[in-house]
This record gives C-alpha cells, sequence and structure tokens, in this order.
C-alpha cells in the first residue's frame, strides 16, 4: 500500500494529529493546558480514514476523545490549540475545552463528555437530512463502552425502525477507562446491533488508515444510494491512558505487550521513512499553533454570560 | 374576546406551529393515536402527514436526543410527554446537552426545541403521575421553562417559543386546566420576549400572590372569595420560572407589603425559596410580615383520595393565611377545598 499516494496523504494527516498530541504531552505539565484530555494516539488511523470519505458538509458526531476527528474532519488546529489553553479564540471561545470541540464550518458539529449522549443526536441530524432532502451523510463516532448505555439501543432502535441514513462508526478500543469489555459486555457489539436489522460491518486492522478509508467509501457511497442506517465495528488501541498525557501499564488492568503488538503494524511508528518526509513541517506548524494560542486574549466577564441561550 | 379552552388553545398552538413551520415535527408516545394527546393533536397527521406527527418508541432519553440532533441540522422538534415525570428519564439530553449545547460550543449551534410535559393530578395520579418540575429544571442556565396557566398564555408563550426562540424550552402544562375554558383576547397577546414573563392577572393593594399554573386560578378564586370582605389581593401569574419580572413582584411588595407565594410543587428549594431570595435580595425591608408559601404536602403524592386531598394546598389553606398576613380574624373561611367545579369534571383514567 505505500506506493499509493493516498497512503502518503493519509499518512500525512495521521502523522500530524499525533504530532500535535505528542506536543500537548510534552507542554502538558506547565498547566498551561488545563483541560483533561484524552489523548487518540494509536486511534488515529480511524479518524483520518472515516473523514477521508466525508465532505465538509456531511456531519460528523464524536466523543470526548475528540481531537483526532476533530483534526481529521478539517478543523482549525489553530483553533482546536487555543481552545485547549482556554483562550478567545478557540473553536469554542474557551468554553468547551478539550472534551468539547466543535468546528460546524466543516462539518464536526461537537462532541460529548457524558458517553453515548451524542448518538441519539446523530440519529436526529440524519432523521433531518432525511425529511429536508439535503445531500448529506451523518456520521457517529463512539467508543464500546457507549453500547452499553441505555440511549444507545434507543438510538438504534429509532434509526432501525425508520431506517436513518446515518453511519454508525464503534470505534473500538476495548476499555471503558480501566476496564475490559469482557467484564462488561455480555453481548457481541455487531451481532447485538444485528438484532435491530441493522446491516453490520467490522474492521480488526484500525491502525491502516488506508484500509478505513477505503471501507468507509464503500459504505458512504452505499448509504447515499440506499438511504439506511449501517453499523461498522473498527477495532484500534490507545497506547496512553484513559485521560492525560502518561501510560499506565502499571495499572496493571492491560499489558504493554498487547499494545507494542498493534504498534508493530502502526504506520505511524514502523515507517520513519515516511515520518522523516513530513515531521520537520508539521512540527512548525504546531509551533505556530501554540504560538497563536499563547498570543490569544483571555476571555472576561463579558464572555462568561455570552451565548447561553 | 372570545372562550377557548385550555385543551383547544393547545391544539390552535400544536396546529399553528406545524402550519406555520414547514420543518416542525411533533414527536411524543400517541401522539398520532385516536386521544391524540388529549385532544391537542387530534387531526395533524391526516393534515400535516404521519412523519410530522410522529409516534414514538418509549425511549425519552432517546427521544430528546434525536430532537436536539434534528434541531441542529434544521428541523423545529416538538416533543410531548403526556406526564411531566417522564421527561426525568430525558434529563441527560435535556440538563446535559440541549442547555449547554449553545454554550459550551461557544455559540456555534442553536438547538430550538419545544417539549410539553404535562403534570398530573387527581383521580389518583400518585407519586411518579404527578409531579412538578420547575424548580429543578429553572436551575439549569440554558433553559427555558414556562408554565402556561391560562389559553391566552398558551397562545403567545407557544408562538414565540417555537417560531421565534432559538432555545430548548420546557412547558409545564396542568392537566387539570385542560377543561378549564379562558377568555382568550387575541388582539392583546403578548408577543416576543414579553410573551415568557411575568404578568398581574388582578390588581389589589393588600396582599400580593405570586401564583404558577393551576394556582393562579386558585388564587383568583381566593382574591375574588377576599374582595367581598374588603380584602383586595394582587396576584401575579409568573408564568416563566426562568424569566421571571422581579421588578414587577418587588414593586407589588412595596404596595402590598404582604407575600404569598401559591405554587404547584414542594415548597422546599421550590419557586417559593426563590421568590423568597428575591425578597431577602431586592426587597429587603418590604415586607411588614413574615411571606407565607403554600405547595404540596412534603411528602411523596399519595393516590387515596382522603390523603390526596390533605396533600395539596387548598383554598381552606390559602385562605386561611392570606387572613393571617392581614391580621384579620373575622372572616369564614369557605368550605370548600379547591376547584371542586373543575375537578369533578374530571374522571379520569387520565
Amino acid at each position: 500500500m505505500k506506493q499509493l499516494p493516498i497512503y502518503q496523504d493519509l499518512f500525512k494527516k495521521a502523522l500530524r494529529i499525533r504530532l500535535v498530541e505528542e506536543d500537548i504531552i510534552s507542554r502538558y505539565h506547565t498547566d498551561k493546558i488545563q483541560s483533561p484530555v484524552h489523548l487518540s494516539i494509536g486511534q488515529e488511523a480511524v479518524a483520518v480514514g472515516i473523514c477521508e470519505a466525508l465532505t465538509p458538509s456531511d456531519l460528523l458526531f464524536s466523543t470526548y476523545r475528540s481531537h483526532a476527528f476533530y483534526l481529521a474532519k478539517g478543523g482549525s488546529l489553530n483553533a482546536m490549540m487555543a481552545e485547549l489553553y482556554g483562550r478567545v479564540d478557540g473553536c469554542c471561545k474557551g468554553k468547551g475545552g478539550s472534551m468539547h470541540l466543535a468546528a460546524p464550518e466543516v462539518g464536526f458539529v461537537g462532541t460529548s463528555a457524558v458517553v453515548a449522549s451524542s448518538i441519539s443526536n446523530a440519529v436526529g441530524s440524519a432523521l433531518a437530512a432525511k425529511l429536508l432532502n439535503k445531500n448529506q451523510i451523518n456520521v457517529v463516532v463512539f467508543g464500546d463502552g457507549a453500547t452499553e448505555e441505555g440511549s444507545y439501543h434507543e438510538s438504534l432502535n429509532y434509526a432501525a425502525l425508520h431506517q436513518i441514513p446515518l453511519i454508525f462508526v464503534c470505534e473500538n478500543n476495548q476499555y471503558a477507562v480501566h476496564s475490559s469489555l469482557d467484564e462488561r459486555q455480555s453481548y457481541q457489539i455487531l451481532a447485538h446491533a444485528n438484532t435491530y436489522g441493522i446491516e453490520t460491518h467490522k474492521l480488526e486492522s484500525g491502525y491502516d488508515f488506508v484500509a478505513v478509508a477505503d471501507y468507509m467509501k464503500t459504505l458512504v457511497a452505499s448509504v447515499k444510494k440506499r438511504p439506511r442506517p449501517v453499523f461498522i465495528e473498527i477495532h484500534t488501541c490507545r497506547y496512553k491512558e484513559h485521560v492525560g498525557p502518561g501510560e499506565d501499564f502499571s495499572g496493571g488492568y492491560r499489558t504493554e505487550q498487547a499494545v507494542d503488538e498493534w504498534k508493530s503494524k502502526d504506520p505511524l511508528v514502523i515507517d520513519n521513512e515516511t515520518i522523516s518526509l513530513f515531521k520537520e513541517a508539521l512540527l512548525a506548524e504546531i509551533e505556530d499553533s501554540v504560538n497563536f494560542a499563547e498570543n490569544s486574549p483571555l476571555p472576561t466577564q463579558q464572555h462568561l454570560l455570552e451565548d447561553i441561550f | 374576546m372570545t372562550t377557548l379552552s385550555y385543551v383547544d388553545s393547545l391544539a390552535k398552538a400544536m396546529h399553528d406551529a406545524l402550519a406555520e413551520n414547514d420543518n416542525a415535527v411533533i414527536f411524543g408516545q400517541g401522539v398520532d393515536d385516536f386521544k391524540g394527546t388529549f385532544g391537542t393533536t387530534l387531526g395533524l397527521p391526516e393534515k400535516f402527514g404521519a412523519y410530522r406527527v410522529q409516534d414514538t418508541p418509549l425511549c425519552e432519553e432517546g427521544m430528546t436526543g434525536i430532537c436536539v440532533g434534528a434541531a441542529l441540522n434544521g428541523l423545529k422538534p416538538i416533543h410531548i410527554h403526556i406526564r411531566a415525570d417522564f421527561l426525568f428519564l430525558a434529563l441527560n439530553q435535556v440538563l446535559n446537552m440541549a442547555a449547554k449545547y449553545k454554550y459550551m460550543f461557544g455559540g456555534h449551534h442553536d438547538v430550538p426545541i419545544f417539549i410539553r410535559a404535562v403534570i398530573g393530578r387527581s383521580w389518583g395520579q400518585g407519586a411518579q403521575h404527578s409531579q412538578s418540575p420547575q424548580a429543578m429544571l429553572s436551575h439549569f442556565p440554558g433553559l427555558k421553562v414556562i408554565m402556561p396557566a391560562t389559553s391566552q398564555s398558551i397562545l403567545e408563550s407557544y408562538r414565540y417559543a417555537i417560531n421565534d426562540f432559538s432555545g430548548p424550552v420546557v412547558s409545564l402544562e396542568h392537566r387539570l386546566l385542560y377543561g378549564v375554558n379562558f377568555d382568550v383576547e387575541e388582539d392583546k397577546l403578548r408577543t416576543g420576549e414579553n410573551a415568557l414573563t411575568s404578568y398581574i392577572v388582578r390588581e389589589g393593594a393588600d396582599v400580593t400572590i405570586v401564583a404558577t399554573s393551576i394556582m393562579v386560578l386558585e388564587a383568583i378564586r381566593a382574591a375574588k372569595y377576599l374582595a367581598s370582605y374588603g380584602i383586595s389581593c394582587e396576584v401575579i401569574d409568573l408564568h416563566s420560572p426562568t424569566d421571571i419580572d422581579e421588578s414587577l413582584i418587588i414593586e407589588s411588595v412595596r404596595k402590598t407589603g404582604k407575600l404569598m407565594v401559591a405554587d404547584t410543587s414542594w415548597i422546599n428549594f421550590g419557586v417559593s425559596a426563590e421568590i423568597a431570595r428575591l425578597m431577602c435580595q431586592q426587597g429587603f425591608g418590604l415586607l411588614q410580615k413574615p411571606m407565607a408559601a403554600i405547595g404540596m404536602a412534603p411528602s411523596p403524592c399519595p393516590t387515596a383520595k382522603a390523603l390526596e386531598d390533605l396533600y395539596y394546598p387548598n383554598q381552606e389553606v390559602m385562605i386561611a393565611k392570606i387572613l393571617e398576613l392581614v391580621e384579620r380574624n373575622d372572616i369564614a373561611i369557605p368550605n370548600e377545598k379547591s376547584m371542586a367545579d373543575v375537578y369533578k369534571k374530571f374522571k379520569g383514567p387520565f
């Protein structure tokens, strides 16, 4: 797959996300960023692959682990960095922080820090797209933990009942905070979704951005042709702790070996040649975004009480 | 002036919402059935199409989330709960999502959803079919809460909330008001933000009664009774616990020196407490007597009629408290528990 231009294109996008988050890690100890960060390192391929199949007018709802999806969908890096720094030029004027990024100008609607809450929002958005005859694909991303919540089931039922054209993407990294999937679920995610009559798909190579993009493009074309809900589960791997900049293998709930096995297939780890093609320019862009954030004004009393209604 | 029942004004408001907004959609359990949500959505599926008046699965949280997403993407959803208690299942979406969307995303999104929820009372509604959650809902910035007490109030506030207001609104409708007829002055319908705020429904000089929902009617009845003994009550319909006209209340108390709050819910941590805060902060020293408050007894709602009669505040209690405020002990307290004429008409099962 290395020969394809799309490989390099997606590689660059994924590497950009990783470098942004590594930069966040490097600065987190300074407390200039005072926002709980849920890092996507290890999961970037899912974000860039999904977003490769979407246009800016297609709408994406995602979770609090949102940096990767925000950037992959085309959200401004400067605005994201300013948001993390709590500045007025942030993508949400400093009122959202890491967990509540939004960039509606490129179809990144928003995120929720309360797990599963945006799934039904996406169903409603897709319903609106259907009723208002919008030429628009709606996508919702959620983790494996979200499938345990009641509103997830309500959302699947409604979407299937009314044949809502929506792509459900379950980004399965096997863990909800520190609890593994087999400790939490009595069901198989896809088999269960299928009981609602929803067509299901599975992709285990969630490190492979080209594979994700190809699969997603096929799904998007299929939903455009025959509007209906479809569901894809993509396996992935979270390299860092649930929340924060560190690693947590000492916690004993998972092994470093399993993560290393995933890393051994991750192009962003093993393809040093392509990394070196892009790294320098990306680091310069990230440095610029940090400068942008640090030079953006702090919000004031006036901002505090704006945008409530 | 025309006469219009509360239920007919709701039906008219729902009809007008669909007729005036091509993108308005009514969701709710049973909105398209033969009862049409107590008669407020009857005929609408036939006229506007099944998709615009949509029966829903039993999924209060999911459906509220669907309304939020639909509102974000161009629809104007109206979501109906036949009991306000069922709205509790949706609080995650109402309070964590709808009320936060605009703010936490820095103003990117408006969430114009309108939620109707019915307060049950009488005929054994019991602990889980009778709650009146205005205080809880009003606590959270980002949400408007209204409690229409009359047909006029429905016509004006629903039109504003659905057609003009861009944020989430919850309307708490009182089931016992549904059968009551009201005078409607169409040429005097309030518009814009005025459609939400508090107003004086009866002027008076001796006591200020601030009331919500059906308690406005109870207050008017008490005021009429006391007027024949020379006691003049000013009745203020609070209407929207989130948009209280504070100066209206302060000025009224400046005139009367005496205040009673009559709410449809419990007194603690409620509307009464909020009005007491207002008086302490902005009207300190205006009260000539300690403020009075009436609401439900501090228990869950019982079903037995005998207990229910003790649980809800009634005319006896209201008038007795007003007489204490005005220091009169020469007036007989009427032997009428409450709006008995209305309640007698209410036969259930709903």
